[in-house]
């Protein structure tokens, strides 16, 4: 089964984007902010990571760097969750190595079309 | 039955060879005499706690409460666990009385107001009078058993020392 | 979905109490970058959540807000007091939304349009985007069979953003027939080849129902990361009445697919775990990979547990506090597993009752740590208050807590909130002068309020302290003679005096105020912490201020004593105040027996002999032990007839019928299904105190 990480300080997001996940097939780890998402991916190699912006400690984009910069996740989907077509986010998230975004509000059928985009069927 | 009747059921029990009688609502079993710890500074008739499955239940020693003397522990002395609602609160203590007899229907219509008593007894905590079998039963009011001004009692007896 | 309404409801509402305390700390470091970042942080997730739950009226407010912090947090508005007050009430009116069975109503949305006034005047004017464009993947026009060329040249560093082309042209597929051709002359010699480098050029000519823009939707992960050319070479025709008919009943209509195709592509409209599972992407690899997986799970489990990132469930409270109440009748039971595994020369009896006896130390310790709190959440959520009263009084006061790590039982620290809520209210109405007051008395123009705790013995001690004008000693006694609360002759300690401020009825403030001064509810502060079996301590300086101490005891459900009997009964010493134990010798007995005085440690220390305090005084046993304990009233001695040994303590409630006993916190029920009572140290020492002095 495919493994993917979720990374938002929301415990909303990380549980309805569990459910989703889950409902559509997929392991799922998760980390609540950046310095988290890092320590899980110490020991864990998901399929995708998926991972808000705006966190404590550390943000999504620093996270997009570090997983950039790890000989075993540069290679690693990462999609970036925004809230709004927030495009200068949208921006900077490609321009350090992201895959993808999603766009918040998301329902399932979003979510896993996404996920689909970037994993294959 | 033109009045209605209205039966209700009553636990007697004696104190000094006097019969009373208590409403079983109030009533919630009956146990033995059994081990009581004494609290220190508390008046006399409030005898001690005991141990009812794990929860503490003060006893009160109707007798020394009537000031009829003290009950001294025989085959048939038995503590009368009940419950009473105060200050919206319910409270669970124990009566310490002679002996136990039976649970009885009286006609609610059938007692009788508290007769004066002279003065050898407070009759604030009697409901009043009943009749089973041609012998007259004091009725407890349970609420009454214990005043709020005995519960300050409690209190000043402290402060006084010995 | 419900459930994640409620899980969305409760996290929200923390977010808020976050949010208040960010923007409490804002208003002193207004140029505070982290701060800034955090405020913006909490109303950006607080929107995000509130939008997949429909939220619509909290959204469309958190969002004109949240632009307002966003030009904060670029620099392009400055943090002012105005701000924080108005982020503030924004703060209070999502509460109200999210407490609000719908979160648009008339009401609610006035007050949003009030507060984005506000804003708006503030900012000059703020972006608000109510009105939306509906998200992407709306209705779209109907169109019909386009054929696509695609020219698709990715970066060569195009793996560096985690894209699988693969899966981009399954994608493409998809949407229609799809022929594709691969460029493959630039990937060069082995020697030369990189494999984390894409070197080919893709060309696909696609035959879709798909827009132009559906198409190039595709790419959209990878536009800035490639060069992408799409046109269009034959537009679709329209025709009529056909639109009802199904993509795949087209698509065989036109010949472009085979019914086979079609239930192949019916299929990959199940689950994404089925398809993945049919087209055999689970193999030997993925069962070793599924193996690693749970390994590291547990692993990060096990981390989760011991991390230092606070990572929480909820429990509801009641199921604390049967955990605790099942914990208790253990922890008696196995004292009497001791006492009897103690009678009988065993050795196995006696290990088996050892080891319970350990576990059941733990498991009562674990236990009670899950109910222990630490104080910092409340001490916090005084900011506000101190903030608003401040404001209302019109003077200046600075809040400070210490000590907010330290820990107390949850049923504690919930009833103690209203009692320091009375406290603190009373400090800055009564005690810290105004501005103008405290400048003419040489002070700082703003006055302080602290809050501190800290852990002493059994007990943890909160302290409400301020620098403020002091308590008048004349003057309370004074007012407490007019009601009548003292007699004339009555001669009262400092503390006593004080002390009376928490009469019922008792208030001298001159003028009534709105905050305090009514003389109600500082009764309710002495009737709680009573309660709470925890007691008060006041003291004060004309001039310089007032401190207010309550001492509590860490949890009210168990604790570790000494038993000691006394005749025939038992007694409970909290063994926290417990100092040594000694034997009271006949010499020692005689030689001060008029004082009651004992040496320890090179000090004189008075005694208590409880067989006089609770029994007869005559008929003194032959030896007597004498515990040293630390109380409030300093160093005293207990005199005891026998010391029995530690013990742990389930704290029984002796009920409403023995709630005015003075000197009893509680009874225990011993091994033997005896009781023994527990002794209140302070109250006991203040009675002997008070006694001696009177000369019984």
């Amino acid at each position: 089964m495919k493994q993917i990480l979720i990374v938002d300080d929301s415990r909303t997001v990380r549980d309805s984007l569990k459910f989703f996940l889950r409902e559509g097939g997929y392991e799922v780890l998760e980390g609540s902010d950046g310095v988290e998402a890092l320590d899980v991916l110490k020991t864990a190699r998901p399929n995708l990571i998926i991972t808000d912006v705006n966190m404590p400690n550390m943000d999504g984009l620093t996270l997009l760097e570090n997983v950039r910069n790890s000989p075993e996740h540069k290679f690693t989907p990462v999609l970036v969750l925004t809230t709004e077509s927030q495009q200068s986010i949208m921006e900077r998230g490609k321009s350090l190595g992201a895959t993808g975004w999603i766009v918040k509000p998301f329902d399932s059928q979003k979510v896993l079309a996404v996920i689909k985009k970037v994993l294959g069927g | 039955m033109a009045e209605g009747k209205k039966i209700n059921q009553y636990l007697t029990f004696t104190v000094s060879e006097e019969t009373y009688a208590l409403n079983v609502l109030n009533v919630r079993e009956v146990l033995e005499f059994s081990q009581l710890s004494k609290v220190p500074r508390m008046p006399d008739f409030m005898r001690g706690i005991i141990n009812l499955r794990g929860s503490i239940v003060p006893v009160i020693d109707l007798k020394l409460k009537f000031s009829l003397g003290r009950t001294e522990k025989t085959i048939d002395t038995s503590i009368i666990v009940c419950e009473m609602i105060m200050e919206e609160e319910t409270i669970v203590m124990g009566l310490l009385t002679d002996s136990v007899k039976e649970v009885i229907d009286l006609d609610e219509n059938d007692i009788e107001p508290t007769p004066y008593v002279g003065a050898k007894i407070d009759t604030a905590f009697i409901h009043g009078m009943g009749k089973k079998d041609d012998k007259f039963l004091i009725i407890l009011n349970m609420e009454k058993i214990l005043t709020a001004n005995e519960l300050n009692m409690v209190s000043s007896a402290e402060a006084s020392g010995e | 979905m419900d459930q994640f309404k409620q899980v969305f409801i409760e996290e929200a509402e923390e977010l808020l109490g976050t949010l208040e305390d960010h923007l409490l700390n804002l208003e002193d470091a207004p140029e505070d970058r982290e701060l800034i970042d955090a405020v913006f942080r909490v109303m950006h997730t607080i929107k995000g959540s509130a939008a997949m739950f429909d939220f619509k009226g909290i959204v469309d407010f958190t969002h004109v807000v949240e632009s307002v912090l966003d030009q904060v947090r670029g620099g392009d508005l400055s943090v002012t007091r105005e701000l924080i007050e108005l982020t503030l009430q924004s703060r209070d009116h999502i509460h109200e939304m999210l407490s609000a069975p719908s979160d648009i109503t008339p009401e609610s949305e006035s007050r949003s349009r009030e507060l984005i006034g506000e804003f708006e005047k503030l900012t000059g004017r703020v972006e608000d985007k109510r009105n939306k464009p509906p998200a992407a993947g709306g209705e779209e026009e109907e169109s019909f069979f386009s054929l696509y060329r695609i020219l698709f040249i990715p970066d060569r560093d195009i793996f560096f953003s985690g894209t699988n082309l693969i899966a981009l042209l399954e994608e493409l597929q998809e949407l229609g027939e799809c022929s594709t051709i691969a460029y493959t002359s630039e990937i060069p010699s082995l020697s030369g080849y990189n494999p984390e480098t894409s070197y080919i050029r893709w060309e696909f000519f696609l035959t879709t129902k798909a827009s132009l823009n559906e198409v190039k939707d595709v790419f959209i992960f990878v536009e800035s990361s490639c060069q992408l050319e799409v046109t269009l070479l034959v537009e679709g025709d329209r025709e009529e009445g056909e639109g009802e008919k199904r993509l795949g009943e087209i698509l065989i209509s036109r010949g472009l697919i085979t019914p086979d195709d079609l239930t192949g592509a019916l299929k990959a409209q199940k689950p994404v775990g089925q398809i993945m599972m049919e087209n055999g992407l689970i193999s030997r690899s993925d069962v070793e990979s599924a193996l690693y997986q749970q390994k590291t799970e547990r692993k990060l489990r096990e981390k989760q547990g011991s991390g230092e990132r606070e990572n929480t469930i909820r429990v509801k409270s009641e199921k604390l506090d049967s955990l605790v109440d099942s914990v208790g009748e253990l922890v008696t039971a196995q004292a009497r597993l001791s006492q009897i595994s103690s009678q009988y020369d065993d050795p196995s009896l006696n290990a088996l009752a050892e080891l319970i006896e350990r576990l059941s130390t733990e498991l009562r310790d674990n236990a009670m740590g899950l109910r222990m709190v630490p104080i910092g959440t409340t001490f916090s959520r005084f900011k506000r208050l101190v903030r608003d009263l401040s404001n209302t009084l019109g003077k200046e006061i600075i809040l400070e807590t210490k000590g907010g790590e330290t820990e107390l039982d949850k049923s504690v620290i919930d009833k103690l909130n209203d009692p320091l809520v009375h406290l603190i209210r009373n400090s800055i109405d009564h005690g810290i002068e105004c501005p103008q007051a405290r400048l003419e008395a040489g002070k700082r123009r703003e006055g302080t309020v602290s809050l501190i705790a800290d852990y002493s013995g059994a007990n943890v001690v909160i302290q409400i302290r301020d620098d403020g004008a002091g308590l008048n000693k004349e003057r309370i006694l004074s007012k407490a003679r007019e009601k009548g609360l003292v007699g004339v002759d009555e001669v009262l300690t400092e503390n006593e005096i004080f002390k009376l401020i928490l009469q019922p009825g008792f208030s001298t403030a001159k003028e009534v105020t709105d905050v305090s001064g009514r003389g109600v509810g500082m009764d309710v502060v002495s009737k709680e912490i009573e309660s709470l079996g925890g007691s008060i301590f006041i003291t004060s300086t004309s001039g310089k201020g007032s401190t207010i101490s309550l001492s509590l005891p860490l949890t009210l459900a168990i604790i570790e004593g000494l038993l000691v009997r006394i005749g025939d009964e038992k007694f409970v010493i909290p063994l926290a105040s417990v100092q040594a134990c000694l034997e009271l010798s006949r010499e020692e007995r005689e030689l001060h027996r008029e004082k009651r005085l004992f040496e320890f440690r090179g000090s004189m220390v008075p005694y208590i002999r409880l067989r006089e305090l609770f029994l007869d005084r005559r008929d003194l046993p032959l030896r007597e032990h004498l515990v040293v304990t630390q109380t409030e009233n300093g160093i005293f001695g207990i005199v005891v007839d026998e010391v029995i040994g530690d013990y742990q303590t389930v704290i029984k409630n002796l009920g409403r019928l023995y709630k005015n006993l003075q000197l009893i916190t509680g009874a225990t029920i011993l091994g033997d299904g005896t009781m023994a009572l527990i002794l209140d140290l302070n109250k006991i020492t203040a009675l002997a105190k008070v006694e001696s002095s009177a000369g019984i």
